[in-house]
C-alpha cells in the first residue's frame, strides 16, 4: 500500500507547474554551464579551466545543491500534505484502508524519492555535458559518496517543508515559510560569519554552523573537498566558505532538524482533524 | 450488532457544541437517513465516523469495529463525500483502479462500476476535466466497489441529474435487498420519502427527532388526509360533527383536512355511514412542510 502512495505523489507531485518549470529551470542552469564553459574561450578563462578540466563534472553535481535542488525540495514538500488539504483529496485516502501514520509515510517517500530522481537526472545531464564538451573525467569514484551527501543534506529543509505544509495546510504559505527559513538562514549565516571574522569571536561561527542552511549547503563540499584539484569548484559554489565545521557537524544538524521536523509533522497528522475542504 | 453503531458522540470547537452526545444506529438492509438544517452537525458525525474527526468523547463501531484501530474495516466501506475532491490528475479509471487495488477488489469490478454510472466513455479523462456531474458520478462509482456492507453518503445527489438519481436510488434499493447498511445524510427530502426507512433528525448538535419518515410527518404535521368528492356538502356536514377535525382547506374538489390525532379510520368510517360519495382518500405526507415545521419547533425548543 506504501508503494501506491509513494507511486501516487511522485505523480502528483510531477503534475504540478511550479515543480515542472522549478525542474526546467535547473536543467537549463545545468546544461547553460557548461555551454558556456565550453564557448567562452578567452585565455583567462582556459587558464583556470585547464587544471579542473577533467573533474568539470563536479560543476554540475554540485551547482544544485548550492541553491536550485533546495528549492525544488521545497517546492515538492511543502505542498506534499497542505495540497491534500487544500484540495480536499485527503479525504478520499484517509476513508480508506490507509493510517494517517502510512499516509504520511508514503507521500513523505514518494516526494524524496522524486527530489532523488530529479537530482540524478541533474547529475546525469552533468557527466555527460562535461564527458562530450571537456573529455573524459576523473575521480568519479567519488560520485556515488557525492550524491548520497547532496540527498542526505537536502533532508533538512525536505523535512522543514513537509512539516511547514502538514502544519499550516495552505501550499503557498507553506512554500513561502519553508523558503523564507532558507533563504533568511543563508544572509544570517553570512552576517554572523561576517562578524566573527570583524570581532575574531567563534561563538559567531558557531551559531552559523547551528543554522539549518549550513548542514543542509556544506556537507557536499566538505566531501567534495577531498576530491583532489576540487578546491576552485567548491569555493566557486559553495555558499559557507569561510565557517570551519566538519562533515559530523554537518551530519548531526541534518539529523537534527529532519528529525524534530518529521517528528512535529507526524505528532500533528496523528492527533487532528481533518477539517473539510479549506480552499 | 453489525452495521453502523454511533454511541454517545460529542465533538466541540471551542465553545460550540458540534454534537452534543449523539448516538444513531443504521442496520444492515435499511437506508437510516440524517436530516437537519445547515450546521446541524450531519457533516461532523460523519467525518467521525470516517475518522476525518477526532471526536471528544463517545464510541463509533462500523461492523462492530472501531474504525479509529482497525482502519482495514474501511474495505468494506463505501463513502461518498459532500462535494467529492477527488485527485485532479487522475483519471475516473485510474482512480477507480486505484481504490480497487487498495480495496483489493478484483479490477474487472472496475468496469461494472463505470457502467453503473455511466461513464464508461469519459472514464480515460481526466477528473480536472470533469463536470461537477461526472466527478460526483466517479465518486458514486468508487463508493459502490467491491460490493461494500456500509454505504455512508453525504449529500450524494448534489450535482447529479434525474436520470442518475433514479439509477442511484434503484442502486441503493438492490443493496437494500442484499443486506448493506446505507447510511445518507441529505436535503433531498423526495429521496429520503422513497429510500428512508429511519430517520435521524439533527439541530444544534443534539438529536431532535429519531423514527420513520411516517412518524416524522405525524409528530410534526399531525394526521392530514386529503379527501377527493363531489359530493361537498355531505363532506362538510360530517365534518362539522367531528370534533377531531381541526382544520379544513378546500381546493376543487379536494379538501385537506388535519386530524388532532390518529383517527384516520373512524373518520373514514364517518364517511362511509354518511353515505359522502368518496373517489379519493390518503394519507398527505408533506416531507417538507413536515421538515419546516420540525426546523421551527427545535428552534423554539
Amino acid at each position: 500500500m506504501i508503494g501506491e502512495l509513494i507511486v501516487y505523489e511522485m505523480r502528483r507531485s510531477v503534475a504540478r507547474k511550479k515543480v515542472v518549470s522549478l525542474i526546467l529551470i535547473t536543467v537549463v542552469f545545468e546544461v547553460g554551464i557548461y555551454v558556456a564553459l565550453s564557448q567562452v574561450r578567452s585565455p583567462r578563462i582556459e587558464e583556470l579551466i585547464s587544471p579542473i578540466q577533467p573533474i568539470l563534472w563536479l560543476v554540475g553535481v554540485l551547482l544544485p545543491q548550492s541553491l536550485l535542488l533546495h528549492f525544488i525540495t521545497i517546492s515538492i514538500s511543502s505542498g506534499s500534505m497542505s495540497e491534500e488539504y487544500e484540495q480536499g483529496t485527503v479525504d478520499f485516502f484517509l476513508t480508506k484502508a490507509i493510517t494517517r501514520l502510512k499516509f504520511g509515510i508514503g507521500k513523505l517517500l514518494g516526494g524524496f524519492i522524486l527530489v532523488s530522481l530529479i537530482y540524478i537526472l541533474m547529475v546525469i545531464l552533468a557527466i555527460t555535458f562535461s564527458s562530450l564538451l571537456f573529455g573524459s573525467q576523473e575521480y568519479l569514484n567519488f560520485l556515488p559518496g557525492l550524491i548520497l551527501t547532496v540527498l542526505f543534506s537536502s533532508l533538512t529543509f525536505f523535512s522543514i517543508a513537509f512539516m511547514v505544509g502538514e502544519l499550516v495546510r495552505r501550499s503557498s504559505l507553506a512554500f513561502l515559510i519553508s523558503s523564507s527559513v532558507l533563504i533568511g538562514s543563508i544572509l544570517v549565516g553570512a552576517v554572523l560569519v561576517f562578524v566573527a571574522r570583524l570581532t575574531g569571536d567563534d561563538l559567531y561561527n558557531v551559531i552559523a554552523i547551528a543554522l539549518p542552511s549550513w548542514g543542509a549547503t556544506e556537507l557536499p563540499f566538505l566531501y567534495a573537498g577531498g576530491i583532489p584539484n576540487a578546491s576552485l569548484i567548491v569555493q566557486a559554489l559553495e555558499i559557507f566558505p569561510a565557517v570551519p565545521g566538519t562533515q559530523i557537524d554537518a551530519v548531526i544538524l541534518t539529523i537534527g532538524y529532519s528529525g524534530i521536523a518529521l517528528i512535529i509533522s507526524f505528532v500533528s497528522l496523528l492527533t487532528r482533524d481533518i477539517p473539510k475542504r479549506i480552499a | 450488532m453489525e452495521g453502523v453503531e454511533v454511541i454517545e458522540l460529542k465533538k466541540s470547537y471551542g465553545r460550540r457544541k458540534a454534537l452534543a452526545g449523539i448516538s444513531l444506529r443504521a442496520k444492515p438492509g435499511k437506508v437510516t437517513v440524517i436530516l437537519g438544517p445547515n450546521g446541524a452537525g450531519k457533516t461532523t458525525l460523519i467525518r467521525s465516523l470516517m475518522t476525518l474527526i477526532f471526536p471528544d468523547s463517545g464510541q463509533v463501531r462500523i461492523l462492530g469495529r472501531d474504525p479509529f484501530r482497525h482502519k482495514e474495516v474501511f474495505n468494506r466501506v463505501g463513502y461518498v463525500q459532500e462535494l467529492p475532491n477527488l485527485p485532479p490528475f487522475m483519471s475516473g479509471r485510474e482512480l477507480l483502479e486505484f481504490s480497487a487495488r487498495i480495496k483489493g477488489v478484483p479490477r474487472e469490478e472496475v468496469d461494472h462500476v463505470l457502467e453503473l454510472v455511466d461513464m464508461r466513455e469519459n472514464a480515460n479523462r481526466k477528473i480536472a476535466k470533469y463536470s461537477k456531474g461526472m466527478t460526483q458520478r466517479i465518486a458514486l462509482a468508487e463508493a459502490l466497489l467491491g460490493e461494500p456492507d456500509v454505504l455512508v453518503m453525504d449529500e450524494p445527489n448534489v450535482g447529479t441529474d434525474p436520470v442518475l438519481n433514479l439509477r442511484l436510488r434503484q442502486e441503493l434499493e438492490k443493496r437494500k435487498r442484499e443486506g448493506t447498511s446505507i447510511l445518507i445524510s441529505t436535503h433531498e427530502l423526495e429521496e429520503v420519502k422513497r429510500l428512508g426507512d429511519e430517520v435521524y433528525f439533527l439541530f444544534n448538535g443534539k438529536l431532535f427527532f429519531k423514527g420513520t419518515v411516517e412518524e416524522l410527518v405525524l409528530r410534526f404535521l399531525g394526521v392530514r388526509v386529503v379527501v377527493e368528492t363531489c359530493d361537498r356538502e355531505s363532506l362538510l356536514g360530517v365534518l362539522k360533527r367531528l370534533d377531531y377535525v381541526m382544520e379544513v382547506k378546500e381546493s376543487g374538489n379536494r379538501f385537506l383536512i388535519r386530524l388532532s390525532s390518529d383517527k384516520r379510520e373512524e373518520f373514514l368510517r364517518e364517511l362511509v355511514l354518511n353515505e359522502v360519495r368518496v373517489r379519493g382518500f390518503f394519507l398527505d405526507q408533506s416531507l417538507e412542510e413536515a421538515y419546516e415545521a420540525a426546523v421551527r419547533e427545535a428552534v423554539r425548543a
